[in-house]
């Protein structure tokens, strides 16, 4: 994690306490207005908005440096190299991965899980092996492995949460038999906010000989990751909601797995050579990097952890549960309002309904208001089930938000209502 | 959009969302004509799998009863806002037959000028559009001798 010491920080104030004001200058976007009044941006569980450093690191990438990498025999191309293989580092640095070689950079989390189920999951998994999941995973984290199912016959096994939305560890382990060959698990709640015990989980998973592969999407954000003390087998996450570009993705596996793993799509860059009659594939990460890979949005990537270094992941951490317990309790005052996800162990993820509205009207009421949040079964549909409700409003917090930007929600919560009933 | 035949309640939704020139009155306005659109005007039974239109956040049934050779759709969603939305183009697209139907373009509902909405919802409209000149050519069409 981030080596800056706080009294360095320049983001943290006199008390040592996050300097939310001065962190929200350092993203232009936030200061705009919708629909004549101040965005309120609390859809951070989709994407999140850029501090000024990434922008300015694309920027400086497209106009002073940018070619294709590790091809050219150019200036440029090699300084497009040194970018983006030090954008590997930085990545292999922020999750304490052992080595950059164990970073394979993808499009998305979504593409990372693929990538696992297409390579990994084709080569090692048959029919009637078991794949435990979770009923809070996201869509990304349910069909791929259902496409395995209708192609291979695996079997996935479904770990249920409690009425408070939390993962049962003792679930789990009624779950975990001598057909269970991978778990594929959120290491957070999209929607409930949940933190799934990670490290316990890997470590019963492990003494049964079962391999782990992590959703971070939504973790990684909210708090640091060492996925050497986890000892998880593959850690996925993505750039966009971790305040870099959209287009990036990471993939981290454990060496000796990475190089069991057949290559995922073939083409430029994850070959060694090319006969008409024989192909022999690069090592681990390139073997999974096929083409030109998203060059800049890594660079970007590089920059919004460099920035989220800077802030620090435990002052971060800090600061966004201090808003989740004013959110909770703000909101718990509100007539009607039933709050989904209630675990003690949560990140600042708030999903709700009220009763007598639909979450579209509340939704787009909300928009009227100037406040962004996300509507609907937010790609998880069989917690939708679970909870018997067809959609939810979701609120997430991130690093700019405020407890007044908590005060805006409730009031346009209490408008909508007035509009609405 | 030069259309020679007499749409019911288009002209009056046109006029009045040309006067209200504010954008939250405007989204007043279809919470209104959201609120008005009753329960009961739209049955239980024509809630069905059959009549949803797919692709929508929320739930919109949408029926085509015809009489004699006019088409007269009736809407409804379980949300208030798009169910403004359905009754307001239900409303102003019916009475018509289905060639003259087919005449109608995204111009009709552009000109509605339903700013107050996202880009995303007035795409949604056109899909409603298309939608119900669909729903005229199928054998999902209920005839009747009375409207």
């Amino acid at each position: 994690m981030s080596s800056i010491k706080t009294s360095t920080n320049p983001h943290l104030n006199n008390s040592s306490s996050f300097d939310v004001e001065r962190v929200r200058r350092d993203f232009p976007i936030l200061s705009r207005e919708v629909h004549g009044k101040p965005l309120v941006y609390l859809d951070n569980g989709a994407s999140s908005q850029k501090p000024r450093v990434v922008v300015e690191s694309v920027r400086d990438a497209y106009e002073s440096y940018y070619s294709n990498v590790h091809r050219g025999a150019h200036y440029l191309s090699q300084r497009s190299t040194d970018s983006y293989e030090e954008a590997r580092e930085t990545v292999a640095r922020f999750i304490n991965a052992p080595s950059e070689k164990n970073i394979i950079f993808t499009s998305s989390v979504t593409e990372s899980i693929n990538l696992v189920a297409a390579t990994w999951g084709k080569k090692f998994l048959k029919a009637g092996d078991e794949v435990i999941l979770s009923e809070m995973e996201h869509h990304a984290n349910i069909v791929p492995w259902h496409m395995l199912r209708e192609e291979c016959g695996i079997k996935l096994m479904f770990v249920p949460v409690t009425d408070a939305g939390d993962f049962q560890l003792n679930k789990f382990e009624q779950l975990l038999n001598a057909n269970t060959r991978l778990i594929a698990i959120t290491e957070c709640s999209n929607v409930l906010g949940t933190m799934v015990p990670i490290k316990r989980l890997v470590e019963i998973a492990h003494s049964r000989g079962v391999p782990v592969l992590v959703d971070g999407a939504q973790g990684v954000v909210h708090h640091s990751v060492d996925v050497q003390a986890l000892d998880c087998d593959f850690y996925g996450f993505t750039g966009h909601k971790l305040y870099g570009p959209s287009g990036i993705g990471v993939l981290y596996g454990k060496t000796e797995i990475l190089e069991s793993m057949p290559p995922y799509q073939g083409g430029g860059d994850m070959i060694e050579h090319v006969t008409l009659d024989h192909v022999t594939y690069n090592k681990p990460p390139y073997r999974f990097e096929a083409g030109t890979p998203p060059i800049v949005q890594a660079i970007g990537l590089s920059a919004a952890i460099k920035y989220v270094e800077r802030l620090g992941m435990e002052s971060i951490f800090n600061h966004e549960q201090d808003i989740l317990g004013y959110a909770n309790q703000q909101l718990t005052e509100v007539e009607g309002l039933q709050i989904f996800g209630t675990s003690e162990n949560k990140a600042a993820i708030m999903s709700f309904i009220v009763h007598g509205l639909h979450s579209f009207d509340l939704a787009a009421i909300l928009d009227r208001e100037g406040i962004a949040t996300r509507v609907g079964q937010h790609c998880a549909e069989p917690l939708m089930d679970r909870f018997g409700v067809e959609g939810m409003v979701r609120a997430s917090f991130g690093l700019y938000n405020r407890r007044k930007d908590v005060d805006s929600l409730v009031f346009a919560i209490e408008k909508a209502k007035g509009m609405l009933l | 959009m030069n259309a020679s035949f007499e749409l019911m309640r288009y002209d009056e939704f046109v006029e009045a969302l040309e006067i209200i020139d504010d954008e939250d009155m405007r989204f007043e306005y279809i919470i209104d004509v959201g609120k008005k659109t009753r329960d009961d005007d739209f049955s239980n039974d024509w809630k069905t799998e059959g009549n949803l239109m797919h692709g929508c956040m929320s739930k919109v049934w949408i029926v085509d009863q015809m009489q004699k050779d006019r088409h007269f759709f009736k809407g409804f969603s379980d949300a208030i806002i798009v169910r403004g939305l359905v009754s307001m183009m239900t409303e102003s697209f019916s009475g018509l037959t289905a060639r003259e139907l087919n005449t109608l373009t995204e111009e009709h509902v552009r000109k509605l000028n339903l700013g107050a909405l996202t880009t995303q919802r007035q795409i949604g409209m056109m899909a409603m559009l298309e939608h119900m000149k669909l729903l005229s050519r199928s054998d999902r069409v209920i005839h009747v001798d009375k409207i």
